[in-house]
């Protein structure tokens, strides 16, 4: 650890042998604003009054006459009626809601068969145990008409949004002006909280499904389009010569010859557009949407905690399945058939899957219980979970009222207090430093102009106060992930389990974490902290455990050749050369942090994310973009120093 | 069970089309907004289903309890069953005066939220629920984050309480604490249960935590009208806000202004729609205490009190 | 003279920021702006219908950027190039479109294989640009597959075919629509020497039953010497010698071109026919003369037997075309060069 610190600060050095110790010179100036504040006028410790911008009557303004007078409104209701068409189809059909084509709702039974059978084709028996698996679940836990409800929703928004990203992703690849627009657009938006933008689809579509589709829709298009850009830059250049000589035209090329050779990416791009869906599942039903996230909240709020655990292994199982054979279908490579084939063993999984089909129709029709599981038949597992739950709690809350005085009275009081202490300024010069030092003067820049605004915003103290959270989250998830990353990439069985427990504590619905975490805590920063810690620390063990898995083993080999202890390979070896795999880690616990901060407004903070939930239920769409984009400038600034260090590191590596 | 009761309304809905065969209400869905509290959602089903039985077509969104006002107005959402006047009051009259919301009715159930302990709370304090008494003990109430003060666990800031300001009014050595939503509130409650830590905290009635939890409300300087914008009322003479919520705050039903044209039957029945508190608080409790799912608790409802809704289908 | 099928003129192709300026810059002889690389520096060139000439060149020396040109995959910063007297810089989109679905085949180094199509689809994709039926472009891909051997593989995936069929399916769907022009661009280096040797072999073989013009590219020279009519040598995009084999391997025009030339074995590049001198007009050689389209390898056994100092050489009508210097010959089969 301290030999990577070394390297880190010898890089450091040699980059800034270049120019002037500019950044030294504005940290000293920064801690001179600090320690000198009694001395200074109160503009240049807090932002003055008069230097306040009305960032969100400006925003309010700006909708109001798009809303109204440029008649936005009609175009998006219209869309939202297209959208609310087709939830009507599919509404029926899973779970026969009254609407055209009146036919369904479609017996679970054939719904877990199709499942399995996909299953199958795509990635053999396990995958078939896995995916029928957890729709027999789903079913047998009387979840099928909640699961319903939101598949209505995922499969109407999905397909859109792979449209809309396929679009956007080609247009973005054909224009470098495109580009040039759309690339920060999916930088800040991928950066934005989610409450931010559900906002403005209120004022804009409404409540209900309608609007918890378009939501779902928007959170889920940013990666397909990335994945559709990067799918048709990395079309092999002799293919498209190749689809030219052959005399295609433009139309052609895009659609016969670059997109289906782009197909792995923009199937992993399809992949990842199904696991934003399923991640909105919970949060989307804040404006409407129905099914198991709007289930999982009402459980909450009447403090259920089994039940809503099930819902929650629902939610993960759906994940997982989804995933895993959306990435089966991705990597699946198209096979020739066995000569002298029949038509019959050709096409034996279509046989074989209107069979089963047809008898679990039949089935369902002679027995109910397979057509339409009612919730008074449904299993549950409730009660040994809440005593579970309620066990312990119990015995680990002597030790975590200790640990929840120590950390409040000790670390967490003092902390946040010295934070608010600073003057902006010394914040905004330390910024600067930091800026310079890892990347001259264009860094400090862009790090000085993400902040700059969140200072004229006027909601300066409570962007220090999420500020704190996310950095003691961060610090708390450094100290427990790192070790254990460490330890995980020992051998692979364990870098195995640690991955399962990561994913899973990842795609647990964020919600379901805070009523423990209360329990233990009470309504406090500590809290808080634990909730956000269980999101910040899975990307850093697993970055942790692919950096220190990824050093080459000559590498590892001429160290030990040379006769370095494990330890010694360990600090001055591998870690050093994991140390930007590491960086990146950081980078996206910073993020994961930041969102779950602003969730975490639900156990009680006093940050952006109160003020968040405040504009939420306010509609107002100003004051929420501001504080959303307060909590986007900080990831960006994040990420642009992290990823910055990270890549200096890596080119002082390839040296 | 589903069947049975549909069959049950089923009956007594032959019997209204018959007197009103004449009713122009359209064919569109009534929308109801659910909530995040079993009470509402429990209500909403059962009003659902009077409508469903009368013949129209309904649907149920879930909604933020806030916003829900202005979809109301713009006719996204066709009514809302329980305006709390602490609560909603502020967003319900900001949307009366825009415009396009109608005051339909006023539940006979009144409403109260205000400062509120379990019991064992008592014994650890005994000279509750007068209010100076609770000032009194406040350091029983103390967590590491308040230091020697006292913590009230307040509601979500969105809820509008004014609870510092109170506490400053009536100089109380307490700090008030925001948890984030009702879920953090009930969590804090049942981890002070466990070991009896005294505990107050923002609370409601009618609400299935009673039945949970029995406790009682603290007492403070009785609401006046006006105590909130006049310093001259209430104990001390130059702040506002020294005094307690009102003990009985309305609960009233709300409607888009369009829905009496469009829905002219459903908006009878609505006018005539009154339910007390022990009927919420039973509804809150088959699905909080017993269990069921909403629509089942409604079904079960409705069996159960066809003397209280028979006649406003009738 | 019969119209070439392929012609340029002061062709030029220039990376960098202002290419055309650069252009100008060199041709008047001064050195351009900084930042510019020259991949095709003034070429002019023709081919003859029907011949194949094979462009040589190392890696970076623009024999593939001068291919793109011709195909016009790539657009010229200078000069003009005719395919069958029609200035294709000028062509539009539609025309150009037109001219590649009618009248040209290319093969790729790396295959250029779509790998969401079968085999059989691949060799049919030129056809189905063209429009045609699915019936009728199906069986004329089968025909071409039957011509490289691979009608055994038709519902195969690219990828599950070794290099070699790989590229073979490459040279089918080339050929699909008949085209009059052929461009190859070193189709056979990716594939392992072996490989190589067999697929020039199939590719002589496929040369010999039709009758189209052909531009060949490759960075070896073997293989230049081995399939061209006539070897133009490329050095930083730049033509510095294009003559037949014979030529090349007996006149080097450059020190560059001699290199290549060094360890070649020219008595299998020479052939008797070009060695030979002109008949003398006053006595023409006695007895029985060599065949002019012989290489000298081919002829040494019966030159070390045959007395004559010269010997008349004719060709395939048996006319006497030359007379061969037997000391001259003997030497470069020897590879005694002469001072």
């Amino acid at each position: 650890m301290t030999d990577s610190a070394a390297t880190d600060t010898a890089v450091v050095r040699s980059t800034t042998e270049k120019g002037p110790r500019v950044w030294q010179g504005l940290l000293i100036a920064a801690v001179l604003l600090a320690v000198g504040q009694a001395l200074l006028p109160p503009g240049l410790i807090r932002p003055p009054d008069w230097a306040i911008l009305p960032f969100a009557d400006w925003i309010n303004a700006a909708f109001y006459y798009a809303q109204n007078e440029l008649g936005l409104m009609q175009v998006t209701r219209a869309f939202a009626g297209g959208v609310e068409w087709s939830l009507d189809v599919t509404g029926n059909l899973l779970y026969g809601r009254n609407r055209w084509p009146r036919i369904g709702p479609i017996p679970w039974s054939t719904v877990a068969v199709t499942a399995g059978m996909l299953g199958y084709a795509l990635g053999g028996w396990r995958l078939a145990a896995l995916a029928g698996g957890t729709f027999v679940w789903i079913a047998v836990m009387g979840q099928w008409r909640w699961s319903m409800e939101t598949f209505s929703v995922i499969v109407v928004a999905a397909p859109v949004s792979v449209f809309i990203g396929l679009c956007m992703g080609t247009l973005a690849w054909r224009s470098k002006t495109a580009e040039r627009i759309i690339n920060p657009i999916l930088n800040i938006a991928q950066s934005l909280p989610h409450f931010a933008y559900m906002i403005p689809v209120v004022v804009f579509i409404g409540l209900g499904p309608k609007a918890g589709a378009v939501v779902t829709i928007i959170f889920s298009v940013p990666p397909m389009i990335r994945m559709t850009l990067l799918g048709l830059r990395k079309v092999p250049e002799e293919v498209v010569e190749a689809g030219k000589m052959s005399g295609a035209t433009r139309w052609q090329l895009l659609t016969r010859v670059r997109l289906p050779t782009a197909r792995t990416e923009i199937l992993i791009g399809v992949n990842q557009v199904i696991m934003q869906c399923l991640a909105m599942v919970v949060l989307a039903s804040f404006i409407g949407m129905p099914g198991l996230g709007q289930r999982l909240l009402q459980l909450l709020q009447a403090l259920r905690i089994g039940p809503s655990v099930e819902i929650g292994i629902t939610i993960v199982l759906l994940a997982v399945t989804l995933d895993r054979l959306s990435r089966a279908w991705a990597m699946r490579q198209p096979a020739h058939p066995e000569p002298g084939e029949s038509w019959a063993s050709r096409n034996r999984l279509w046989l074989i899957w209107a069979g089963l089909v047809a008898a679990a129709f039949g089935l369902a029709q002679l027995v109910p219980y397979f057509h339409e599981d009612e919730r008074s038949q449904a299993l549950s597992i409730a009660p040994p979970i809440d005593a579970g739950v309620n066990w312990f709690i119990g015995f680990v809350s002597p030790v975590t009222d200790w640990i929840r005085r120590v950390l409040v009275v000790w670390v967490l009081i003092p902390f946040r207090d010295a934070i608010l202490w600073l003057p902006y300024t010394t914040v905004l010069a330390a910024v600067a430093a930091l800026g310079w030092a890892v990347g001259g003067w264009r860094s400090a820049l862009v790090c000085v102009g993400f902040i700059l605004p969140i200072a004229l915003s006027g909601w300066w103290d409570r962007a220090m106060i999420t500020v704190y959270t996310v950095l003691a989250a961060v610090t708390l998830a450094g100290i427990i992930g790192f070790p254990l990353g460490i330890w995980g990439a020992g051998t692979g069985r364990r870098a195995a389990v640690v991955r399962l427990v990561c994913e899973t504590m990842q795609t647990f619905p964020r919600f379901i974490y805070m009523i423990p975490v209360v329990m233990l805590f009470g309504v406090s920063d500590v809290a808080v902290l634990a909730a956000v810690m269980v999101f910040a620390t899975v990307p850093i063990v697993r970055y942790t455990i692919e950096g220190l898995d990824s050093v080459p083993p000559e590498t590892v080999e001429a160290a030990e050749m040379s006769g370095a202890t494990r330890r010694q390979v360990l600090g001055n070896v591998r870690l050093p050369l994991a140390m930007p795999t590491i960086l990146v880690g950081f980078n996206q616990s910073i993020m994961f942090a930041l969102f779950m901060v602003i969730i975490a407004a639900f156990i009680g903070t006093q940050d952006l994310g109160q003020e968040m939930q405040r504009a939420l239920s306010a509609t107002d769409v100003g004051k929420g973009l501001v504080l959303g984009l307060a909590v986007a400038f900080l990831g960006l600034m994040a990420d642009h120093l992290l990823m910055r260090w990270a890549e200096r590191l890596r080119q002082a590596q390839r040296l | 069970m589903q069947r049975h009761a549909k069959l049950l309304i089923g009956a007594a809905a032959v019997a209204l089309t018959a007197a009103q065969g004449h009713a122009q209400d359209s064919s569109d869905p009534i929308i109801i907004p659910t909530h995040n509290w079993s009470s509402q959602i429990v209500m909403s089903h059962v009003v659902g289903n009077i409508f469903e039985d009368m013949g129209m077509s309904v649907e149920f969104i879930s909604a933020d309890s806030q916003a829900v006002y202005e979809a109301i107005r713009l006719g996204d959402v066709t009514l809302g069953l329980e305006v709390w006047e602490g609560a909603f009051g502020a967003s319900f009259s900001a949307a009366l005066e825009k415009g396009g919301i109608l005051d339909v009715a006023t539940h006979d159930a009144i409403t109260r939220e205000d400062w509120w302990y379990p019991m064992w709370t008592k014994e650890a304090c005994p000279g509750l629920p007068d209010w100076e008494a609770l000032n009194a003990c406040a350091e029983i109430f103390a967590t590491p984050e308040t230091g020697d003060r006292g913590r009230f666990l307040g509601g979500p800031v969105d809820w509008l309480k004014n609870d510092q300001q109170r506490v400053d009014a009536l100089g109380m050595n307490f700090t008030v604490v925001n948890a984030g939503s009702a879920a953090a509130l009930w969590a804090e409650l049942a981890a002070a249960e466990r070991d009896s830590t005294p505990i107050v905290l923002f609370n409601w009635t009618p609400n299935f935590a009673e039945a949970v939890w029995p406790g009682e409300f603290v007492e403070f300087p009785a609401w006046e009208e006006g105590c909130d914008k006049d310093p001259a009322l209430g104990p001390n003479p130059d702040a506002t806000y020294d005094c307690g919520n009102p003990a009985d705050g309305y609960l009233k039903i709300a409607a888009w202004d369009g829905m009496p044209e469009k829905w002219p039957t459903a908006f009878a029945v609505l006018e005539r729609i009154n339910f007390s508190n022990p009927q919420i608080a039973e509804m809150a409790k088959l699905v909080d205490i017993d269990g069921l799912d909403p629509e089942d608790a409604a079904l079960a409802w409705l069996e159960a009190n066809e003397d209280t809704w028979r006649p406003w289908v009738e | 003279m019969a119209q070439p099928a392929i012609s340029c003129r002061n062709v030029w192709k220039v990376f960098g920021p202002d290419p055309a300026a650069h252009v100008a810059a060199l041709s008047a002889g001064g050195s351009g702006a900084a930042g510019h690389v020259v991949a095709v520096r003034d070429v002019t060139l023709d081919v003859t219908r029907g011949e194949m000439l094979v462009v040589m060149g190392l890696s970076g020396s623009g024999k593939s950027t001068l291919v793109r040109c011709l195909s016009r995959l790539i657009e010229t910063t200078a000069g003009a190039i005719d395919i069958d007297g029609v200035e294709i810089g000028s062509l539009t989109e539609a025309s150009l479109i037109a001219l590649r679905r009618e009248k040209m085949g290319m093969v790729f180094q790396s295959f250029g294989l779509l790998p969401h199509r079968t085999v059989l689809q691949n060799v049919a994709f030129p056809l189905e640009m063209r429009g045609m039926d699915r019936m009728a472009r199906t069986a004329r891909a089968r025909e071409v597959l039957e011509l490289v051997g691979l009608r055994s593989r038709e519902d195969y995936f690219p990828r599950e075919l070794s290099g070699g069929q790989q590229q073979r399916v490459g040279i089918a769907r080339s050929l699909a629509i008949e085209p009059d022009i052929w461009f190859l661009d070193e189709p056979f280096s990716a594939l392992d020497p072996l490989i190589r040797r067999e697929m020039q072999d199939e590719f002589l073989r496929l040369k010999k039953q039709m009758d189209r013009t052909i531009v060949f590219i490759t960075h070896d020279f073997d293989e230049a010497l081995r399939l061209a009519d006539r070897i133009a040598i490329m050095k930083d995009g730049a033509i510095v010698q294009c003559d037949s084999p014979d030529r090349i391997v007996l006149a080097p025009a450059s020190d560059y071109v001699a290199k290549f030339t060094a360890g070649v074995d020219r008595s299998r590049v020479v052939h008797v026919g070009t060695f030979a001198m002109p008949l003398p007009p006053d006595a023409p050689p006695e007895g029985s003369p060599l065949p002019a389209g012989a290489t000298l390898r081919e002829i040494a056994r019966s030159l070390v037997a045959d007395p004559r100092p010269t010997i008349p050489v004719a060709d395939t009508s048996g006319r006497l075309v030359g007379a061969l210097d037997r000391n001259a010959a003997l030497d470069l089969v020897l590879e005694a060069r002469p001072a």
